[in-house]
C-alpha cells in the first residue's frame, strides 16, 4: 500500500530525505526550504531554511555527511550544516554561500557519491562542479560548458564520483568527466573511457524525435545511462552499444530513477510512476505502481475518448437527452493518487542496486511512498487525459 | 525616419545563439532527390489505391517523409498524396488502417494531420476528414503521439 502524505496545497518543487528518513527537506515553490520531521503518520514542520531570494529549484541531502545543498533561481547555492547556535545552544542549520558564478537560474543540484563535490545544473548553459577549498574555507566551482547549447535540466553522478550525466534543453543527454584534480584520485577505466580530464565528453545521446531531456540517470553499476525526454519517450543507452528507445502513448516523463540494474521507475505528466524493465537485449514498459484503486476519482472508461464523449459536452448532453445529472464532483479528480504532474522520484528504502521503495512528490503537493514490487498493468492509459 | 540603422545582421555572428539546425539531424537528401522521391511515391500510391490497398498506400507515403527547411515542394506533394488516401478511405476502415502502421508511421501521420489542419486553404474542405482521422489516431496511438508531433523538430 502506498503511503500518502498531503504536505501542502502548493506544488512541491523539490524534496530530499535524510539518511534514516526521519526528516524531509522540501521546497514548496518558495524562497525557503522547510525541514519536516516525521511524527507517526504525519510530517510536522520543524525548521525553515531562509536565505535564498528566489524560488528554490532543487534540494539534495547528503546522507553520510548530513549536509543539505539548495539551489535557487537567484543564481546561488547554499550548503547547510547543522551546528549549535552560539546564542541558544540549539542545533540549527547554518548556510554557507557557494559562488557558482552563473548568470542564470540554477535548475538542479546533486551531491556526488562521496559527498565531496556537488554539481549544479543551470540555465547559463553550464554545470558548476563545486568542491570545498579548505584553505579559504569556502566552496569553489569549475564550469562544464562545451558543448552545452541550452539550459541543463538534470544531472546525475556516476558511482565512481568522476563522471556526470547531464540532460539539457538542446535535446541531448551527455556524459561529462567532472574530474577535479585537487579532490579526486585517478578513476579506474570504465565503459565510458579512461584518462578523462575535466570537461571531456564521454558520450552524447539523443532520442529520435528529439525533445528536452528532463531527467538522466546512471544504472547502479554506472554502465548504462537512461534519460527521459519530452517526446514521451525514455531511452536507455549502452555506451558502444545500442540505444533502446521506448515511445510511450502517454504524456512525457520528467523524472526517473533506477531501482536495480534492470529496472527503472519513471514518472511525469501522467501522474503515475511507470516501471520499465530490460537488459542490453531490449527494454519494455512493465506496468505502473498506481493501479487506480487508491485514488478517488472516477476512471475514464473505455471508448470515452474524443471531445464529444467526456467533459462538459457529455454532461449537458446526458442531462438533456437522458435526464442524467452529472455523477457528482468526482468527475474532475483523476483516478491516480497524484492529482498533478509528478516532478521528482527518489529512492526511499533499500540499498543502491536493490531499491524497495521510492518516494514521489509533485505539483499537487502530495508526497507518496511506493513499494517498487507492486506493479500492475497499465490499463486506462487515458487516466490522466481530459478532453 | 529609418530606424533600422544596422547594416549587418549581428545575430548571425553570435556564437552563443542556438541554431535550429543544431537541434535535430538534417534530412540527408537534397531538394531534387526528395522531390523525385515524392513524385515516385505519388505514382505508386495511386496504383495501390486503385487496388484498394489503403494500408500499403499509407505505409508508402509515411515511411521516411521529407522534412526540414529545403524540401518544400516534396513536402507539399507528400501532403497532397496523403490527403487523397485519407479522403478515399471509408470511416469504418480507418481503425484497421491505423493499426497496421508502425509507431514511426503513426507519428508521421499525426504530423501530416496537424499540417493539413494548419494550412488555411485546405482545412476548410478537408476538416471533417482530418478531424475524424485525428480522433481515431489518438484513440490508438495516445496523447504521446500528439506530444511527439509538437516536440519533433523534423517538421513535415
Amino acid at each position: 500500500m502506498p503511503e500518502i502524505f498531503n504536505i501542502s496545497q502548493t506544488p512541491i518543487t523539490a524534496h530530499a530525505f535524510n539518511a534514516d528518513r526521519s526528516q524531509l527537506a522540501v521546497s514548496l515553490n518558495s524562497n525557503d526550504a522547510q525541514i519536516l520531521t516525521r511524527s507517526g503518520s504525519e510530517w510536522a514542520p520543524s525548521e525553515i531554511l531562509a536565505e535564498h531570494d528566489k524560488v528554490i529549484t532543487s534540494i539534495d541531502w547528503a546522507p553520510n555527511s548530513n549536509q543539505i545543498v539548495t539551489a535557487s533561481q537567484d543564481r546561488n547555492a547554499y550548503v547547510w550544516q547543522q551546528t549549535p547556535d552560539p546564542e541558544t545552544g540549539k542545533i540549527v542549520w547554518k548556510p554557507t554561500l557557494v559562488l557558482l558564478r552563473i548568470n542564470r537560474a540554477a535548475t538542479h543540484v546533486r551531491w556526488s557519491p562521496k559527498e565531496d563535490k556537488f554539481a549544479v545544473a543551470s540555465g547559463a548553459r553550464a554545470i558548476a562542479i563545486c568542491s570545498f577549498d579548505p584553505e579559504n574555507n569556502w566552496w569553489v566551482s569549475k564550469h562544464l560548458k562545451k558543448p552545452i547549447r541550452s539550459t541543463v535540466l538534470a544531472v546525475d553522478w556516476h558511482p565512481n564520483n568522476v563522471l556526470l550525466a547531464a540532460g539539457s534543453a538542446d535535446m541531448k543527454a551527455r556524459v561529462f568527466s567532472a574530474y577535479v584534480k585537487e579532490i579526486d584520485e585517478r578513476p579506474a577505466a570504465t565503459v565510458w573511457g579512461s584518462k578523462l580530464p575535466f570537461n571531456t565528453i564521454c558520450g552524447e545521446f539523443a532520442s529520435a524525435a528529439g525533445g528536452w531531456v528532463h531527467s538522466v540517470g546512471f544504472s547502479p553499476s554506472g554502465d548504462v545511462l537512461a534519460f527521459a525526454s519530452h517526446d514521451s519517450s525514455i531511452s536507455i543507452a549502452y555506451p558502444g552499444g545500442a540505444i533502446h528507445n521506448i515511445r510511450m502513448p502517454t504524456l512525457p516523463l520528467v523524472t526517473l530513477t533506477w531501482t536495480s540494474e534492470d529496472t527503472i521507475i519513471a514518472a511525469g505528466h501522467d501522474c503515475q510512476p511507470i516501471v520499465f524493465s530490460g537488459s542490453d537485449a531490449g527494454w519494455q514498459e512493465v506496468g505502473t505502481l498506481d493501479n487506480g484503486s487508491y485514488g478517488s476519482g472516477s476512471k475514464a472508461g473505455p471508448g470515452s475518448v474524443g471531445r464529444l464523449k467526456t467533459g462538459a459536452f457529455a454532461t449537458f448532453r446526458d442531462a438533456d437527452s437522458r435526464g442524467q445529472t452529472s455523477s457528482g464532483t468526482t468527475d474532475s479528480k483523476l483516478s491516480t493518487i497524484h492529482q498533478n504532474t509528478i516532478t521528482s522520484v527518489r529512492p526511499y528504502a533499500g540499498v543502491p542496486g536493490q531499491i524497495t521503495q521510492v518516494s514521489t512528490t509533485g505539483v499537487d503537493g502530495t508526497l507518496v511512498i511506493w513499494d517498487t514490487a507492486s506493479v500492475s498493468a497499465l490499463t486506462g492509459r487515458m487516466a490522466a487525459m481530459s478532453v | 525616419m529609418d530606424v533600422a540603422f544596422r547594416k549587418i545582421d549581428i545575430d548571425v555572428y553570435d556564437e552563443d545563439a542556438l541554431q535550429e539546425s543544431e537541434l535535430y539531424d538534417a534530412d540527408n537528401r537534397d531538394p531534387t532527390q526528395a522531390l523525385e522521391e515524392a513524385r515516385a511515391r505519388q505514382v505508386s500510391v495511386r496504383s495501390l489505391l486503385a487496388k484498394n490497398d489503403t494500408a500499403g498506400a499509407l505505409t508508402t507515403i509515411l515511411d521516411n517523409p521529407p522534412y526540414g527547411p529545403n524540401v518544400e515542394d516534396a513536402k507539399t506533394i507528400s501532403l497532397q498524396t496523403l490527403l487523397t488516401i485519407l479522403n478515399s478511405t471509408k470511416s469504418t476502415e480507418i481503425p484497421t488502417a491505423i493499426n497496421s502502421l508502425s509507431i514511426d508511421s503513426q507519428d508521421t501521420l499525426m504530423k501530416y494531420l496537424y499540417k493539413g489542419m494548419a494550412m488555411s486553404g485546405w482545412a476548410d474542405s478537408n476538416a471533417s476528414v482530418l478531424l475524424s482521422w485525428h480522433e481515431k489516431l489518438t484513440e490508438i496511438a495516445g496523447t504521446g503521439c500528439i506530444v511527439r508531433t509538437m516536440t519533433d523538430r523534423r517538421t513535415v
